[in-house]
Parts: structure tokens; C-alpha cells; sequence
């Protein structure tokens, strides 16, 4: 019973940790009006947490470039599982219009499993909602295969 | 024989009711109130009504992390302590006239029950070697010191007034005269210590312009900064529960007149009281200010906060 309760809560209380890896900010302030009362995540249970020990979805915007490569993978390491990876716009995608510069070194995928990536530069506040829902209902199944992992470990 | 009932009593009242179980419920319940009620203010949908119950469930099933330079045993038994503390507060305060546990100087013994939460989380910070919560704890210690003159102020002034020539330090006492005369809020000497209260709540609870210690925005949630997974969970559970128990405080201190003489229909009528209070004193204050400094919080709370409650002690002391 537990087990059933906390999977479907997983899935409603998603707590989200926003990393900027040189992103040019425009992402970052879409993932914020997505919290405003105008598109009102809240309502899916989406929080913004303050740390990545708080998280279940770790979004990430920017190509990644050298200065915030160890940080990213730093951060990434202190989330507890499950949790999801979240790309937001173009740039942690395919670098976008930084692709090709010597401090580039994306994409995200080089270095992590990405659950979910939203497109656009920038994605629109609802791409960015209905991104950040997929990786939700993800976070959920992933729940519930740590639990069956956990029972065939301890039988 | 007896003795096995009486065991099986105590288990219930601290379990069930008015223990865990029922703090657990009420306390999340309120919590979702205020979320909702905040977002209707801010002209928002809102999360759903049990959205703390998602939150707490969800905590339970994350992985708990405890940092190399942590101390593991205190950073585990932290969040435990404070929980049990507050349920056996629970067990302390009437609701309406039914009290499971009741003696005569259940106050004194409340002032300092309801201080472990907040060592407990004092301590379960600092044991979790993070800076950040470095400054979270000596943020949450200086509220402490900061709410608890004004609220041992107003404890004073109502015990004075109930005892009369002797100090009345049982709650339950307090409400038997209050059923015996009017509400408390209803002897003018006394309203000041209740407006008092109703300011001291937000603080004890740390709701938003009290909330220094664990300003999520600057200081990433202070002392909750490495809590991940169940404890985490406890720590989240501690702040609704406390939620519910000191709006139950000030009904019981303040309006705890009300007696219909079944339990269950009381413990609804408490509900119903708390969560406008909760709205009132929370929700209401949450939506219409910024967080204070630590140190504005500290001049709020010992000049105007101290001097409402020592106005209703001084004015029940000359026996108005």
C-alpha cells in the first residue's frame, strides 16, 4: 500500500533545482514565469528547491562550457534518487549557436542520461510545463523500479 | 488488568489521538489550507489540498543522503526528536475539555516541549557540517530567544488571570474557566497577550517574514540545507505539525470555552478554529510581507511583541 501511495506521490510533488551552465539567461527566466501565477506550476506540486539534496528534477540550461562542466557533474553527483534530468532550450541539446567554441563542451548527453529535453530558444513557459510533467510521470516509474530493485535485492 | 488498560490507553493517546495519527493529519491538512489559501491571494489555482501528504510521502521514498562530515548518529535522531516531542505536547493540550494527559503545571512543561523542535533542528543542522547551515542555525536561535520572552509573557498573564490570587499552570484549568466565566479573549485586560499570540505563532512556526532561518531564497532552507529523503520528510512534518499545535494553543489559551461533550465533534470544532486562525496569522501576514532581517526580526519581537504581552501582564496583575 505504501509502496502504491509514495509512487503516486512521487509523481505530484516533483521538487525542481535549476542549474545555469552558462546559459544567456533567457531560459532561466521562462522556468521562472512558469512558476508564476500566470502559468502556476504550483498546481502540478512543482516547487523550486534551493539545493540538489532537495530535488527530484535537476533542470539544466546552457551548452555547458568548461568553467561549469565540474559543477554540473558536482551537483549532479548530491541528488538523492530518483531523479530526473531535465535539458531546457536548445543549448545543453546541441549547443546551439555556441557550438563550435573553444569553451563549449556539451552536449549534456555526453555526460548524463537526459530524461526529458524541451527545444526551443527559448521554449515557450507551456513546452517548458509540459516538459517538466513528462519528467514527473518518468520520476514515478523510475520510483517504482528502485522499489522492485529493493525487494529482489532484500529476497 | 488495569494496568494493561491503562497501558493500551496511553498507547492510543499518544498513537492516535490526540498523539501521531491525529496531529499527522491535521497539521498536513492545515499546511495545505495555508499553500491553497496563499494562492488564491496571489490570484494563483494552487496545489491541491493534500499536496503536503504528496510531499511527505514522496520524501519517504528519496534515497537519504548523510554527508561525510556529518555526525550520523545526532543528523538522524534530530528530525525524531523533535517529532516526538511535539506529539507528546499534543497529548498535553485540552481539546476543549478533554485533556489525555493532565497535571498541574502543564504549561511550564509545554514552555519547554515546545522548545525541542527547534533545538532538534539546531542541532540536527549543525551536525550536518554544512556552512550554510551554520548561519541557519544561529539565525533560528536568535528567533528562538526572540519569540520565547514575549510568548512565557503571555503564558504569565493568563495563568494570573485564571488562578486569580494563585497561578493557574494547568490548561486544562484554564479552560475550565473559561467555561465558567467567559473566552478568554473576552477580558479586555487579556487582549493584548492574545494579539501577542497571535503574532509569536508565525515565529515559533516559521512562516514566511519570521522564516530568516531557513530563507530558502538566500541561505537554501538554512539548517535543512543537507536533510534529504525521510528526515527531511520529518523536518517538513515538524514545521505543520507545530502549525496545529500552537494555533491549538492559543484556542485552548483564548477561546477554549466551547464544550459540546463529544470528543470527536470538539477535536472538528478545534480544527475549524485552527485553520481560521491559521489563515489569519499566517496565511494573511505570508502574502503581504517580505522576509525581516534576523535582527529587525529581534527588535520586533522584544519591543512591540514583548510590550503587548507585558501591557495584558501588568494589567492583570494590578486585577483588572
Amino acid at each position: 500500500m505504501f509502496k502504491k501511495l509514495i509512487a503516486a506521490s512521487t509523481a505530484k510533488s516533483p521538487w525542481i533545482y535549476h542549474i545555469n551552465t552558462g546559459s544567456c539567461n533567457g531560459c532561466d527566466i521562462e522556468l521562472v514565469a512558469v512558476l508564476t501565477p500566470r502559468y502556476d506550476a504550483e498546481r502540478f506540486g512543482f516547487k523550486l528547491a534551493g539545493t540538489p539534496r532537495h530535488a527530484d528534477i535537476v533542470v539544466v540550461s546552457g551548452p555547458i562550457t568548461s568553467q561549469s562542466k565540474a559543477r554540473l557533474l558536482r551537483t549532479l553527483e548530491q541528488v538523492p534518487k530518483p531523479f530526473c534530468v531535465v535539458s531546457l532550450g536548445s543549448c545543453p541539446r546541441s549547443g546551439n549557436v555556441f557550438k563550435g567554441s573553444y569553451s563549449v563542451e556539451g552536449p549534456l548527453e555526453k555526460y548524463v542520461h537526459v530524461d526529458v529535453s524541451v527545444a526551443g530558444c527559448t521554449p515557450k513557459p507551456e513546452a517548458v510545463i509540459e516538459g517538466l510533467y513528462t519528467a514527473a510521470q518518468i520520476l514515478k516509474e523510475k520510483r517504482k523500479a528502485m522499489a522492485g530493485k529493493k525487494e529482489v535485492a532484500e529476497s | 488488568m488495569t494496568v494493561f488498560i491503562q497501558i493500551l490507553l496511553i498507547l492510543f493517546h499518544v498513537l492516535v489521538f490526540p498523539g501521531f495519527l491525529f496531529v499527522f493529519v491535521c497539521g498536513l491538512l492545515l499546511a495545505g489550507i495555508d499553500r491553497k489559501i496563499l494562492a488564491r491571494m496571489q490570484k494563483r489555482v494552487g496545489p491541491p489540498l493534500l499536496q503536503p501528504f504528496y510531499d511527505f510521502f514522496k520524501l519517504m521514498g528519496k534515497e537519504t543522503i548523510i554527508p561525510d562530515a556529518a555526525n550520523k548518529a545526532v543528523y538522524r535522531i534530530a528530525p525524531i526528536a523533535g517529532l516526538a516531542s511535539l506529539v507528546v505536547t499534543m497529548n498535553f493540550i485540552p481539546v476543549f475539555s478533554f485533556s489525555a494527559m493532565s497535571f498541574s503545571a502543564d504549561i511550564i512543561v509545554i514552555i519547554y516541549l515546545l522548545t525541542i523542535p527547534a533545538v532538534a533542528l539546531i542541532v540536527g543542522g549543525s551536525a550536518s557540517g554544512s556552512p550554510f547551515a551554520g548561519v541557519g542555525i544561529s539565525r533560528e536561535m536568535v528567533t528562538m530567544i526572540s519569540y520565547e520572552l514575549p510568548l512565557i509573557l503571555i503564558l504569565l498573564a493568563v495563568a494570573k488571570k485564571a488562578g486569580g490570587a494563585e497561578l493557574c499552570f494547568s490548561l486544562s484549568g484554564i479552560v475550565e474557566w473559561q467555561q465558567s466565566t467567559y473566552l478568554g479573549i473576552a477580558h479586555w485586560s487579556l487582549i493584548p497577550a492574545a494579539l501577542a499570540m497571535l503574532l509569536v505563532i508565525p515565529a515559533e512556526v516559521g512562516t514566511q517574514p519570521f522564516d530568516t532561518a531557513e530563507a530558502e531564497t538566500e541561505i537554501c532552507e538554512g539548517p535543512l540545507i543537507e536533510y534529504s529523503g525521510a528526515p527531511l520528510g520529518v523536518f517538513k512534518l515538524n514545521t505543520a505539525i507545530k502549525m496545529f499545535i500552537m494555533t491549538s494553543l492559543f484556542t485552548c489559551l483564548f477561546l477554549g470555552g466551547i464544550d459540546t461533550g463529544i470528543v470527536a465533534l470538539n477535536a472538528l470544532i478545534l480544527f475549524a478554529i485552527d485553520a481560521g486562525l491559521t489563515i489569519l496569522c499566517m496565511t494573511f501576514i505570508h502574502a503581504v510581507t517580505a522576509r525581516l532581517k534576523i535582527e529587525h526580526l529581534f527588535k520586533f519581537y522584544w519591543t512591540i511583541v514583548s510590550a503587548l504581552a507585558l501591557i495584558s501582564l501588568i494589567l492583570v496583575w494590578i486585577g483588572l
